[in-house]
C-alpha cells in the first residue's frame, strides 16, 4: 500500500520543486502507472515511494509518504528492505560488484538478510526460471546483454518478494519476449497482492496491464484514471506522451464519421477491432449515418 | 551504392560466431531498419560500419572504399555512429561545444564548422539549450545532444542504435521527422530499433537479423504482409498492422494514414467484397 | 592480460579446485614464508620443482600458469638480473664486462635468489586463482566472519575495475567515431579529456546509484548474512591448514634464530 500526501520535494541544487503537491494512493494487488515527458519527475517519484529520496538524495521535502502504513519521513531505509523493491533505469549500477555469478547476484539481498541457504537456493531457481535466465546463471553478471542485465536487476529485486514493488523503466532495452517475460511476472506479483508503481514508455504494454494510470508533467500530477480514461485523453501530447496509434486512428475516423459516435476511443487493440469492426460492418450493409 | 558488404562473417573472441556470411547493399538517400531479436547481431553489424569491429571474413565497402585499412577516426568522415548511451561520450561543458568536437576532429573550416553546428543544434530542437552543461540534461535531452553532434560531422552514412529507447514522445516525433529529412538530403540512415511503429512509420526498408544472418531484407510493406500472419514473438508488429489484420483486411496497413486512408476506401461506395470478421 | 581477466571465474573438476580456498590460501603463504625462510637458491627451486609445479599439472591448468609466470614473473627477474648484477652495491667480483658495465658474482647470486623467492610467491598466488572461483573465495571469507565491507571491496574492484576498463574502451570508440585521432603523444595527451571526462562523471553518478540500491538490498542489513555458495571443507582440510600455519611458524623461528645467532 502506497500513500502519498501533498509531497513536494526540490533536490539540493535543483533550482524549481522535482515534485509539486502530489497526491495518489496504490492499493495492494493494484498495478499503478506513472507515465509523463523526459524531466517530469517519474524517477524521483520511483525514489520518494522507494525510500531513497530524500533520505540518500538530500533535499528539502514536503507532505507525507507512507508505505505499507509507515511514514517514510521516520523510517530509516534499512527498515525497508525486503519490504520495497526498486528496480531502477540503469541496470549495471544495480548490479551489486560484489557477486561473481548471476545466480549468486541474485541471491545478494537473500544472504543480506539472513536467509538460510535451501530457501534462499529454492527462491533464487525460481526467478531463475520465471525470467528466462537460468541458461546464464553461471555467467558473470558483467558479460551479460544490456537486455539480460535489465531482467536480472529484475529477478535481484524479485527474490526478495517484496510488498511494494517499484519499477523504473525495467523493460527499455528488452526485446518484446523479455517484455513478456517481465509483465507475466508482474501480473503474479498483483495476484500475490503486490502493491506495484510501475514507470513505464510503452502505451500498449500499460494499457493491458495497468489498473491505473497518473500522467506527471513538471512535477505534478496532471490526470489521473483508468488507462482508458487517460490515455484516451486528447491532452496527452501536452503532456509529452505518445498516444497509442489506435486511439489517433479512432480519433481522427471519428472526425469523419467512421467510429461509432457512442464507443469512448480505444487504447487497446481489443477496443479498436470491436469499433472499427462495427464501422467495417455498418460501411458493408450500407447502413451507416 | 554507399554500403556494400559482402560475405561479412565475425566471431567473438571466445569463438562463438555473431555474424556469418552477411551480404547487402545500401543506396544513398535510403532509409533501412535493422531488425532482430536481442543477441541477433545488430549491433555487432553495426559497430563493423565504423570500424569498431573488424571482420574474421569478408569486406565491407562504403562509399566506394574498403574498410580494412582505415581506423576508426578515418572513417568518421563518411559514417557517423549515434551510440544507444549518450553518457559514453558527452564531455564537453556546453552542448554547442559538444556538437563542435566532431566538425572541429574532422578539420572543417570555421564558418563551415559553424553553419553545421547550428544546422544540428537546430535540426535536434537545442538551440535554447546550447550554453546548458550536457550534465544537467534529462537523459532524453542528452540522447538528442549526441545525435546533434554526429549530424554536425555532415556524414553521408549516419547509423542510429536504438534512437528511441528512453525518449519521450516529443524527441521520437523530432527523431522520426529528422530521419524523414536525412533521407530527403540524400543522406542515408541505418537504424537498429525494436521500436515497430518507428520502423513503419519512418524506414523504407527492413533487414531482420536472425541468429547472426540475414533471415530477411526488403521493402517495410513486403516485410509486414509477410510476418503479418505469423504470430511474431519476439518482434511486435506496428499498431495498425495488428489492428488491419483483425478486421481480416488483406495485405497490411502500418501506419494511421495508410489505415484511415483504406477505412475510407471501404466506406467508398463501390462494391467492396465483405471482409468483416 | 586476458590470462588474468577469466581467473575470476575459474572452473574445473579437479581435486585441487574443489580444495576450500582457505586451505589454497594457507598453502600460498607458507609456501612463500618457507622460500624466503633459507638463504638458498636451491630451496625455492626445490619447492617449485616438487610442490608448484606438480601442483599446477595436477589442477590441469598449467598451460595458463605458466603462461601467467611469463607475463609477471619473467619481466621481474629479467630486471633483478640488470639491477642487481650490475649495481649491487659492495659487489667486487666481477665476472663479465659490457663496456663501462661490470657485471658482478654477488650481484647474480642475490638476484637468483630474489628472483626464485619471487617465483615461488607468484605461483603460489597464481596457482589460488587459477583454481579458485571468486564467489567461492568470497563465501569463505564470509564464513570466517571477514567483514562483509572488507569484502565487498575486494569483490568490486575484482569486477568493477575491468568493467571500467570495458567502459573506457566503449568511450574511446565513441570519440575515435567522431573523428578523434588517437595517434602519437600529442594524439594521446589531446584524447585524455573527452575520455576522463564521461569516465569519471559516470563513475560519480554510478556510486551514487549503486549505494542506493545496495542499501535497498539490504547490505549491511544484518551482521550474520548467509551465503548461496558452500563451502566444501573437512576435518582433514582443517588439520592440514593448522599443520601448515605451524610450519610457516617454524621457518620464520628458524630463520630468526639463525640470523640471531
Amino acid at each position: 500500500m502506497i500513500e502519498v500526501k501533498g509531497f513536494s520535494f526540490t533536490y539540493p541544487t535543483g533550482s524549481r520543486p522535482a515534485l509539486s503537491d502530489v497526491d495518489f494512493e496504490v492499493e495492494p494487488r493494484e498495478l499503478c502507472a506513472v507515465v509523463g515527458g523526459g524531466g517530469a519527475g517519474k524517477s524521483t517519484l520511483a525514489g520518494v515511494v522507494s525510500g531513497t529520496v530524500p533520505h540518500l538524495t538530500g533535499g528539502t521535502a514536503q507532505g507525507t509518504v507512507r508505505v505499507n502504513g509507515r511514514d517514510l519521513d521516520d523510517t530509516p531505509l534499512s527498515g525497508l528492505v525486503g519490504e520495497v523493491g526498486l528496480v531502477m533505469q540503469n541496470p549495471f549500477n544495480q548490479i551489486s560488484g560484489a557477486r561473481f555469478s548471476v545466480r549468486e547476484e541474485i541471491a545478494f539481498g537473500l544472504e543480506n538478510l539472513g536467509v538460510p541457504r535451501d530457501e534462499m537456493a529454492a527462491r533464487v531457481d525460481l526467478v531463475l526460471d520465471d525470467l528466462g535466465l537460468t541458461g546464464v546463471r553461471d555467467r558473470s553478471p558483467y558479460e551479460l546483454s544490456g537486455g539480460q542485465q535489465q531482467l536480472l536487476a529484475i529477478g535481484s529485486v524479485l527474490v526478495m518478494r517484496p510488498t511494494v514493488m517499484v519499477l523504473d523503466e525495467p523493460t527499455s532495452q528488452l526485446d518484446a519476449a523479455g517484455n513478456a517475460l517481465v509483465f507475466e511476472a508482474l501480473g503474479t506479483l498483483k495476484e500475490q497482492g503486490v502493491t506495484v508503481l510501475l514507470i513505464e514508455h510503452r502505451m500498449e504494454r500499460l494499457a493491458h496491464a495497468a489498473d491505473r494510470v497518473l500522467v506527471l508533467d513538471r512535477g505534478a500530477i496532471v490526470a489521473k484514471g483508468t488507462p482508458g480514461e487517460v490515455l484516451a485523453d486528447e491532452r496527452l501530447e501536452e503532456w509529452g506522451v505518445a498516444p497509442l496509434r489506435y486511439t489517433v486512428a479512432a480519433r481522427r475516423a471519428a472526425g469523419r464519421g467512421l467510429w461509432p459516435a457512442r464507443k469512448p476511443l480505444p487504447v487497446t487493440l481489443d477496443a479498436a477491432a470491436a469499433g472499427f469492426g462495427e464501422t467495417v460492418d455498418h460501411l458493408d450493409r450500407g447502413d451507416w449515418r | 551504392m554507399i554500403v556494400r558488404i559482402d560475405s561479412l562473417t565475425f566471431r567473438y573472441p571466445n569463438g562463438t560466431t555473431a555474424l556469418d556470411g552477411v551480404s547487402f547493399s545500401v543506396e544513398a538517400g535510403e532509409r533501412v531498419a535493422i531488425l532482430g531479436a536481442n543477441g541477433a547481431g545488430k549491433s555487432t553489424l553495426a559497430r563493423h560500419l565504423v570500424g569498431i569491429e573488424r571482420p574474421a571474413s569478408g569486406t565491407i565497402e562504403i562509399d566506394g572504399r574498403r574498410t580494412d585499412g582505415l581506423g576508426i577516426a578515418e572513417l568518421a568522415r563518411t559514417v557517423g555512429f549515434v551510440f544507444q548511451n549518450p553518457d559514453d561520450q558527452l564531455h564537453a561543458a556546453s552542448v554547442v561545444k559538444e556538437v563542435g568536437f566532431g566538425p572541429r576532429n574532422l578539420r572543417f573550416p570555421p564558418a563551415r564548422r559553424t553553419e553545421l553546428v547550428e544546422s544540428a543544434l537546430r535540426r535536434t530542437g537545442l538551440t535554447e539549450l546550447r550554453d546548458t552543461h550536457p550534465h544537467h540534461l534529462s537523459l532524453g535531452e542528452r540522447k538528442r545532444v549526441a545525435l546533434a553532434s554526429v549530424l554536425a560531422m555532415d556524414t553521408p552514412v549516419v547509423v542510429l542504435d536504438e534512437p528511441t529507447t528512453g525518449q519521450d514522445h516529443a524527441s521520437v516525433v523530432l527523431l522520426g521527422n529528422l530521419v524523414d529529412d536525412l533521407a530527403t538530403d540524400g543522406r542515408t540512415v541505418l537504424a537498429i530499433t525494436h521500436d515497430m511503429d518507428f520502423c513503419a512509420e519512418h524506414f523504407d526498408r527492413v533487414i531482420v537479423l536472425e541468429n547472426g544472418g540475414i533471415s530477411w531484407d526488403g521493402p517495410v510493406a513486403h516485410w509486414l504482409a509477410q510476418v503479418a500472419d505469423m504470430a511474431g514473438q519476439t518482434l511486435e508488429l506496428p499498431q495498425m498492422t495488428r489492428l488491419g489484420r483483425r478486421l481480416g483486411w488483406a495485405g497490411p496497413v502500418s501506419t494511421v494514414a495508410g489505415f484511415l486512408e483504406r477505412l475510407a476506401s471501404e466506406a467508398d461506395p463501390a462494391p467492396v467484397p465483405s471482409t468483416a470478421p | 592480460m586476458n590470462a588474468v581477466r577469466d581467473t575470476a571465474h575459474a572452473t574445473g573438476a579437479s581435486g585441487i579446485h574443489r580444495l576450500n580456498p582457505l586451505t589454497k590460501l594457507a598453502f600460498a603463504v607458507t609456501v612463500t614464508v618457507c622460500a624466503f625462510a633459507v638463504v638458498d637458491y636451491r630451496w625455492p627451486l626445490l619447492l617449485f620443482g616438487i610442490l608448484l609445479l606438480p601442483a599446477a599439472i595436477g589442477a590441469g591448468v598449467l598451460r595458463r600458469f605458466l603462461l601467467m609466470l611469463t607475463t609477471f614473473w619473467v619481466p621481474v627477474a629479467v630486471v633483478l638480473f640488470v639491477v642487481q648484477g650490475f649495481f649491487l652495491p659492495g659487489a667486487h667480483d666481477v665476472i663479465a664486462q659490457l663496456g663501462p658495465l661490470k657485471l658482478k658474482s654477488e650481484g647474480v647470486s642475490f638476484a637468483l635468489l630474489t628472483a626464485l623467492h619471487i617465483l615461488v610467491l607468484m605461483s603460489g598466488f597464481f596457482l589460488l586463482l587459477l583454481t579458485t572461483h571468486a564467489g567461492a573465495f568470497m563465501s569463505a571469507l564470509s564464513e570466517r566472519k571477514v567483514s562483509p565491507s572488507l569484502i565487498y571491496i575486494v569483490s568490486a574492484a575484482l569486477q568493477i575495475v575491468p568493467a571500467l576498463s570495458r567502459r573506457a574502451t566503449r568511450i574511446l570508440h565513441a570519440q575515435q567515431a567522431r573523428g578523434q585521432v588517437i595517434h602519437g603523444l600529442r594524439g594521446r595527451a589531446r584524447a585524455l579529456v573527452p575520455l576522463m571526462g564521461p569516465l569519471i562523471l559516470g563513475a560519480f553518478t554510478d556510486v551514487g546509484e549503486r549505494a542506493a540500491a545496495m542499501e535497498t538490498r539490504g547490505f549491511g542489513a544484518t551482521r550474520h548474512p548467509t551465503s548461496l555458495t558452500a563451502v566444501p571443507d573437512s576435518g582433514v582440510q582443517r588439520c592440514l591448514r593448522a599443520a601448515m600455519m605451524l610450519c610457516a611458524v617454524a621457518a620464520v623461528t628458524v630463520n630468526v634464530w639463525g640470523v640471531v645467532r
